[in-house]
């Protein structure tokens, strides 16, 4: 059963150590260590962090991030790296004092709509009290100084995600286009399909903390949680 | 236990500040002469002169280096002259700047005294232990020295002929040897740094060979200054006139950080506080300002 979800994005910069001197994108920073904060707060028996990597599969709970893949010249911590949206989500859940257990689930960027949202619906199925932090950005695409320079069509898919998101409506990002997200560079899209399994045909109620593209990179922070009675609408 | 066994191996102490061994300090010069080699008397006046100690603190400066005395032949400035030059204008940075860490460029005992009562904290003693006792009003006054190798000239000459057989020895023997009777005359050995003295006493060839070696001189542990700015060695070796040598003496600079030196005496502050701290990112004891390339 999932009682709480957030959503986070992952770009490296999150990482206090390789954005140098400069505490890059505070509002940013602060708006996940608020809703990775709630999750922990919400004491669920588990938390699974879902995010993308090269492949599908459970991580070892006790790894971490090696920032220093990204910021060679800062210590290395000398053990294998979690991919870098898991890494993120469990340094996350660290920040946020959750010492209880945990899930590092990886979803593969290639993995296909239906076997995410397959994927989603197993792991809400635990009998659990369960909560999930999903990692996940928008597309690289954004503005001429975007990574991936400008495509016209990112602004209209990150704010079709949005929308859903805000709107509790999940169910559209099980529809969404694998070739075109591919092409805008957006990372977040089979770890928001694991989502959108998980939480099935429920709308859940949804706070957005965070919407924006400072980089160029969609970034999306939101919390959100399955509807209970006093948010039925009559 | 030798004097060389004694040096100190990490922290340097200077006015009220300690730095570590991984911070590189910038020295800015501030001559109150008509007739420095270097955009001569733009700093005689004292409005001006304390305008452009401003400029430099606000610009990184983390010593402030006042001269009354050119280093090359010229008129003569007395005693007198040298401390009406120096002595009121320290005192009035001085309350400008309490914590600024104040050093006074002289190889006179007398003026080093008069610096040191309004508020030096650095004797630059740049011809080398000329005047036997400064090393004495160092430590009267808790001072720091600078002990610098410049070839056993006599203050304000030039090199006339000069050769070593190894310069980088001389310079080691010289000023390791200076630091050791400064310090057993009781000045605070982690307020002594040496100074190979890129030109005094030394041609081009001499200035590029210590400025090539200068990790020899680091490894004696002792902190290193070096004071490469706009120098006639940098002008040899590119042909260029004084007002043409900023390129090559950031280039020095930048091979005298990499190779150890912990104090840098410069004209242009704001350069050389640039190019101190990418050398010292490059070394990876800085983190970058902000980094985000490839990171959103």
């Amino acid at each position: 059963m999932i009682t709480a979800a957030a959503l986070c994005p992952s770009p490296p910069l999150l990482h206090p150590a390789v954005t140098g001197r400069d505490p890059v994108l505070p509002e940013l920073r602060a708006a996940c260590a608020e809703v990775a904060g709630r999750l922990a707060r919400d004491e669920p028996e588990l938390i699974i962090v879902i995010g993308p990597a090269d492949a599908t599969g459970a991580w070892d709970t006790g790894s971490r991030l090696d920032p220093s893949r990204y910021a060679p010249g800062i210590a290395r911590t000398g053990r294998r790296s979690l991919p870098l949206s898991l890494g993120l989500g469990a340094m996350l859940l660290d920040q946020a004092g959750y010492r209880r257990p945990g899930v590092l689930q990886a979803v593969s960027s290639d993995e296909p709509a239906e076997a995410c949202v397959r994927l989603g619906a197993e792991l809400a199925g635990s009998g659990r009290r369960t909560a999930l932090l999903v990692m996940g950005d928008g597309s690289a695409r954004r503005t001429l100084k975007a990574p991936g320079y400008l495509d016209p069509r990112a602004a209209a898919f990150d704010a079709t995600i949005e929308s859903a998101v805000r709107d509790g409506e999940l169910i559209r990002l099980r529809r969404l286009d694998e070739k075109l997200a591919r092409e805008l560079m957006v990372t977040g899209r089979p770890a928001w399909q694991v989502l959108a399994g998980a939480l099935g045909a429920r709308q859940p109620v949804t706070e957005v903390r965070y919407c924006d593209a400072p980089f160029g990179v969609g970034y999306l922070v939101t919390y959100l949680r399955p509807p209970t009675g006093a948010d039925a609408v009559p | 236990m030798s004097t060389a066994d004694a040096r100190p191996q990490g922290v340097l102490r200077l006015g009220r500040h300690s730095f570590g061994r991984d911070r590189l300090l910038v020295m800015a010069i501030l001559n109150r002469t008509p007739d420095s080699f270097y955009r001569p008397g733009i700093t005689w006046d004292p409005v001006a002169a304390m305008e452009q100690v401003h400029a430099m603190v606000a610009e990184g400066a983390d010593i402030v280096d006042v001269g009354g005395v050119p280093a090359r032949p010229g008129d003569e400035v007395d005693v007198r002259d040298e401390i009406k030059r120096t002595v009121p204008f320290i005192a009035t940075v001085r309350e400008a700047y309490p914590d600024l860490v104040i050093s006074v460029d002289t190889w006179r005992h007398a003026v080093g005294r008069e610096a040191c009562a309004a508020g030096a904290d650095l004797l630059n003693d740049t011809w080398g232990g000329w005047d036997n006792l400064l090393v004495e009003v160092a430590a009267e006054f808790g001072a720091g020295l600078i002990c610098s190798h410049a070839g056993g000239l006599r203050p304000r000459t030039r090199p006339f002929r000069v050769a070593y057989d190894d310069v980088v020895a001389d310079v080691i023997d010289t000023t390791v040897a200076l630091a050791g009777r400064a310090v057993d005359a009781g000045v605070d050995q982690t307020r002594i740094l040496l100074d190979p003295a890129h030109d005094f006493g030394k041609n081009t060839w001499h200035s590029l060979e210590i400025t090539r070696r200068l990790a020899e001189l680091a490894a004696t542990g002792w902190p290193v200054l070096v004071s490469v700015s706009n120098k006639d060695f940098v002008g040899e070796t590119l042909d260029v006139p004084v007002d043409d040598r900023l390129a090559g003496t950031l280039a020095s600079t930048a091979v005298c950080a990499w190779l150890g030196a912990r104090v840098f005496r410069a004209h242009h502050v704001r350069e050389t506080r640039h190019v101190l701290s990418m050398v010292s990112a490059v070394r990876g004891d800085i983190p970058p300002a902000r980094a985000v390339r490839g990171l959103a």
